[in-house]
């Protein structure tokens, strides 16, 4: 099964040069449309399966006409096999509020209601297919009602899109829940993972513990990595998550090279 | 913000309440009691730090190429006592915030001895980059495209936020330079250079090349003066006002009120 897994990374444009001539990369998903005036990107097109990856929206509302033009042509113009979203909802109905990071919706049933309506009709309206990715939450909202995991599994077998693992968000909720990682993981709707999300973690100085960066996935995320990967049967990619100006290609290339070796 | 009354507004008073410090201090969101304020505390503080960098990473770019010069990369505000200090008053995207965290950098940056004469100019454009940007704006688009009012029985208006800048050095045909690869400075040619800056309503920063007639039109614009006052008043005929007010409005500097 392994063999037939794609492993790839983000596309940084400050690293177009280098990734323009890299080798032992399958593919690149794309976080921002490429720039108008990217050197590197007629390379990076021909060279690279791209990944669809970008802000589509939020679909806790249902995405307009000019958002919904926009994923098509985006995902027209990457040759994407999948287009990706997120379980998000970071700004107010109002636009007043804007988080600018990615925030999970309350795992309630009006807030799955809503996605799975605004889901469905997403994927009506692409040619390829939907995945979305889970969102890690650095603490509880009482609202709540439902666990993450049943929320999930009920979201994809409504919708029947594919689901985009982020494995490093699992283990942060795990690692900020005291529980073990893989115990966590096991709640999850593996059987529904088109694409698994790697990465490192570091010290964050705001939360007094680990949270995403631009950095090494650890040997204990890589080991998480190949456990999780043997529980997904129609995994075709797995991803090192790291789209940042500050990510060197040093990181980016060992990252990946790793990733495959754990795998 | 009305007191929820379903799961969407309760989202809503949570995301509120991580982007806006004021109000997470306020006894009416502790009352609520919704989650660990330890916790919300500690991720709106990541989320402010977040929100800035990446706007700075944005919007300071050029001073970003410029750092192996001035030795003063701009984000590093981000890290510095001066941003903590702003934690307890931020309100993510808001005008304030913005101008707070932009004349950080400009302080910061402008502190370096550089032989860059434009860096001054070049500073003020950036900072004025990040204050258009700032401020609420529309993430879905509801409006429908038909049966919009005639802009003949409206008057038009600047847009809030719009900017002005009159530079000394003529930076945009040095900025593409500064993010290619180079060894030396590029140096922009002393000229007086006018540059209006604005943003669309979904967001989008745009700026364009300005002159005496484009900047009086805008300075005109207020909601009440007709095409023909507004004609009479920056001195062009009616035919190249239209014309004009056609580009301010794509660039967002300019709109027709609805009237309704």
């Amino acid at each position: 099964m392994t063999n037939r897994l794609m492993v790839g990374a983000f596309y940084n444009p400050h690293l177009g040069a280098e990734l323009a001539q890299a080798e032992g990369i399958d593919h690149l998903a794309m976080a921002d449309p490429p720039g108008a005036t990217d050197p590197w990107w007629p390379a990076i097109r021909e060279r690279y399966t791209l990944l669809l990856h970008d802000y589509l929206g939020q679909l806790s509302e249902p995405l307009d006409e000019r958002s919904i033009g926009r994923a098509r042509a985006l995902a027209e113009l990457y040759g994407s096999p999948w287009v990706a979203e997120h379980f998000q909802c970071l700004h107010t109905a109002d636009g007043a509020y804007n988080l600018n990071y990615v925030f999970p919706p309350l795992y309630t049933e009006e807030f799955l209601d809503r996605f799975v309506r605004n889901a469905t009709a997403l994927k009506a309206r692409l040619d390829q297919p939907l995945v979305m990715e889970n969102i890690p939450g650095f603490f509880d909202v009482a609202a709540s009602q439902l666990p993450e995991p049943l929320w999930l599994r009920r979201f994809f077998e409504a919708t029947g899109a594919g689901f985009l693992l982020d494995l490093p968000h699992v283990w942060l909720e795990a690692h900020y829940h005291d529980r073990n990682p893989e115990a966590w993981l096991a709640e999850f709707p593996l059987e529904h993972v088109v694409e698994l999300h790697v990465a490192g973690v570091e010290e964050d100085r705001d939360l007094r513990g680990p949270w995403i960066a631009p950095a090494e996935p650890s040997d204990e995320m890589l080991a998480f990595a190949a456990h999780a990967v043997s529980r997904c049967p129609r995994a075709k990619a797995v991803t090192f998550d790291a789209f940042s100006p500050s990510l060197t290609p040093d990181v980016l290339f060992r990252s990946v090279e790793r990733i495959r070796g754990a795998l | 913000m009305n007191h929820p009354s379903s799961d969407r507004a309760l989202q809503d008073d949570v995301i509120r309440a991580l982007a806006d410090a004021p109000y997470r201090a306020s006894p009416r969101w502790r009352r609520r009691n919704l989650a660990d304020p330890y916790r919300v505390e500690r991720y709106a503080r990541f989320l402010a730090r977040h929100f800035y960098f990446e706007r700075i990473v944005q919007f300071f770019k050029y001073s970003r190429a410029l750092a192996r010069i001035t030795g003063r990369p701009p984000e590093a505000v981000c890290k510095g006592d001066a941003f903590d200090l702003l934690l307890p008053s931020v309100v993510l995207g808001s005008q304030e915030t913005a101008q707070a965290v932009a004349r950080l950098v400009v302080a910061h940056v402008g502190a370096a001895r550089a032989p860059i004469p434009y860096l001054a100019d070049l500073l003020r454009y950036e900072e004025a980059m990040m204050l258009v940007e700032a401020g609420p704006r529309i993430w879905r688009d509801d409006t429908p495209t038909e049966g919009a009012p005639s802009r003949a029985r409206h008057a038009p208006e600047k847009v809030e936020g719009t900017a002005l800048l009159e530079l000394d050095f003529d930076l945009p045909a040095v900025l593409p330079k500064l993010l290619q690869p180079w060894t030396e400075v590029p140096q922009a040619a002393a000229r007086p250079t006018q540059l209006l800056v604005a943003r669309s309503p979904h967001g989008r920063v745009a700026v364009a090349r300005s002159d005496a007639g484009i900047a009086a039109v805008v300075q005109l614009a207020d909601g009440k003066r007709t095409l023909e006052q507004l004609a009479a008043g920056a001195g062009l005929p009616v035919e190249t006002l239209e014309a004009t007010l056609q580009g301010l409005v794509e660039l967002g500097a300019v709109r027709f009120p609805t009237g309704s």
